[in-house]
Order: structure tokens, then C-alpha cells, then sequence
């Protein structure tokens, strides 16, 4: 080692010795704070509730929707006339009437009595 | 001086008599749970959570998939129609204007169903036989916010029906234009 080498050595500071554990360290906090930006944003944005991977959905992954290919897009350009008011009609009925099929989220399944926690002993 | 304090002292009153009459609405509505109720619950919870986790998945597929249709009506449907409408210069103001109230309706669909998950979420993270008043509580406020994910459901199939009401006239009074400009 020549005596420029060891001049430069000595002024170093600590952490300019230790510039790629710094490097690692500051990596290691940049992904963590971006980690819990994340995590926010997939549990506040309502993302939570439509992932199916969750533990506790994976009797039901199966029965989701992955493809709505027989959802047609009508299209949004072009000339309006009886033969596309009539496509348009003809594809709003059909996917009205399966919208429709199905009056979901109704019932009662939280009632106190159903789950025999009631005040009263259902007979 | 009186004759001012008086509709004060009145008001006042009222104001006392009126949140009193609201609070005993409110017991007489909600009654304390009884001991009995506890013991109840205690012993039943174990089987109540086992309903709570099924009605959870289902729920959640639920969401999925209704969710994925209510989405396609708009994105594919109503609003490409609007939009092809107008770009033909055909007034479509009642189509545009019942899209958005079928948007606004989603939006507080979604926004619901996030906040029953919620709190069904929360309902099942209580030990039921450590505290059970919190967990009636729980599935109480839970029961609530199914019920007004319901009510968002048959808005929205409401306002599918009065799209389509309006779809029908347009489509009317197209005919008719072109019956006439023949």
C-alpha cells in the first residue's frame, strides 16, 4: 500500500467505510415503507375483499367468475341505427335479466335467532 | 329580558325531554343482554362462528361475481351506448343521467360490502366465550350492514329497469324520427 492510499483510508468517515452496509440498510427501510404503502392501499381500496386467494376462501376460489366472455362489449362507435338500437336491446335484456336472476345478500342468515344467540330459545 | 329567555328556557327543555324520550326508545329497542343471554352465547358461539366463516366465503364469492356483472352493465353496456349516442348527435340525456345514478348506486354497493367484510371480519376475530357481549354487539352491527347491502342490490336492479325504460323511449322516439324523415 503506497502512502496516497493510506492518506485517502484515514479520511474516510465511518460510514463512508461502511457504504454498501448503508446501502443495504437503506434498501431494506425503502422496501419496507413501500411494503405498508401497499398493504394500505390493497386493504383500504376495497382490493382485500375481491381477492379470493385469502385464507379461508379457498372452498369457494373454485366457484369464481374468472372469464366474462359471454359479456359482449357493444360498441361505442359507429353509426345508430335500427339494426344496432335492436343488437343493443337484444344484449341489455340478456344481461339484464342475469344481473337480475339472482336478489343477493338477502335473508337473514345474522338473525340472533338463527344463531342461538338470542334472548329467547327458538322452539 | 323574560320575554327572551323564555323560548331559550323552552328550547332547552324540549332539547332534554326529546334526547330523553330517544334514549329510552333506544333501550326499550336494545335490552341489556341478561345473564341468561351470556351463558347462551357462550355455549352457542362456537357454532355461530362456524356459520360466520361459511357466510363469509359465500359472501365474498357473492361480491365476485355479482360484483363482476354490476360492473360489465355499466362499462359495457350503458355507458358505450351513451357514448355512441352522442357521438351520433341523438339526445341521451336521460340515458347518461340513469348511468350515473346506476354508477353512484355501484359505487355504494362497493362501499358497503367493504364495510360489512369488515365487520364480519371483526365478529369472527372476537373470542366468543371471553366476551360475549362484544360479539353479540359485533354480529348485531353486522346484520346491519348485510341488510343495507341488499337494499344497494335492489337499487341497482331498479336502476337497470329504469335504464331500460329510458333504452325503450329512445329507441321510440328514434323510430319515430326516422318514420317521420322518410
Amino acid at each position: 500500500m503506497d502512502d496516497s492510499e493510506m492518506i485517502m483510508e484515514e479520511e474516510l468517515t465511518f460510514w463512508g467505510k461502511h457504504s454498501f452496509l448503508l446501502l443495504i440498510g437503506i434498501s431494506i427501510t425503502i422496501a419496507l415503507v413501500l411494503v405498508v404503502i401497499s398493504m394500505e392501499l390493497y386493504a383500504s381500496s376495497g382490493a382485500a375483499q375481491l381477492d379470493l386467494s385469502r385464507p379461508g376462501y379457498s372452498a369457494v376460489t373454485s366457484q369464481a367468475v374468472t372469464t366474462d366472455r359471454d359479456f359482449e362489449n357493444y360498441p361505442s362507435v359507429g353509426q345508430l341505427n335500427t339494426a344496432s338500437i335492436s343488437e343493443f336491446k337484444m344484449l341489455y335484456d340478456k344481461q339484464a335479466t342475469k344481473a337480475k336472476a339472482v336478489d343477493a345478500f338477502s335473508g337473514d342468515p345474522l338473525d340472533p335467532v338463527v344463531l342461538e344467540i338470542s334472548a329467547v330459545e327458538s322452539l | 329580558m323574560k320575554i327572551l329567555r323564555s323560548p331559550i328556557i323552552v328550547g332547552l327543555l324540549t332539547a332534554t325531554f326529546g334526547v330523553a324520550i330517544a334514549f329510552g326508545i333506544a333501550n326499550a329497542q336494545n335490552p341489556p343482554i341478561t345473564e341468561a343471554q351470556i351463558t347462551r352465547i357462550r355455549s352457542n358461539c362456537v357454532s355461530a362462528k362456524n356459520t360466520f366463516t361459511q357466510l363469509h366465503a359465500s359472501d365474498a364469492l357473492l361480491r365476485v361475481n355479482r360484483g363482476q356483472i354490476y360492473e360489465s352493465m355499466t362499462t359495457k353496456l350503458m355507458s358505450r351506448f351513451n357514448s355512441r349516442a352522442e357521438s351520433n348527435h341523438l339526445g341521451a340525456s336521460s340515458l347518461v343521467s340513469y348511468t350515473q345514478n346506476y354508477s353512484s348506486a355501484l359505487a355504494a354497493f362497493r362501499k358497503d360490502y367493504q364495510a360489512y367484510e369488515e365487520q364480519l371480519s371483526n365478529a369472527l376475530s372476537i373470542d366468543c366465550t371471553k366476551e360475549p357481549v362484544e360479539f353479540y354487539d359485533s354480529v348485531a352491527s353486522s346484520r346491519i350492514k348485510r341488510t343495507q347491502v341488499h337494499v344497494d342490490v335492489v337499487i341497482l336492479h331498479r336502476y337497470i329497469d329504469d335504464y331500460e325504460s329510458a333504452f325503450d323511449d329512445f329507441a321510440a322516439n328514434f323510430a319515430k324520427a326516422q318514420t317521420g324523415g322518410e
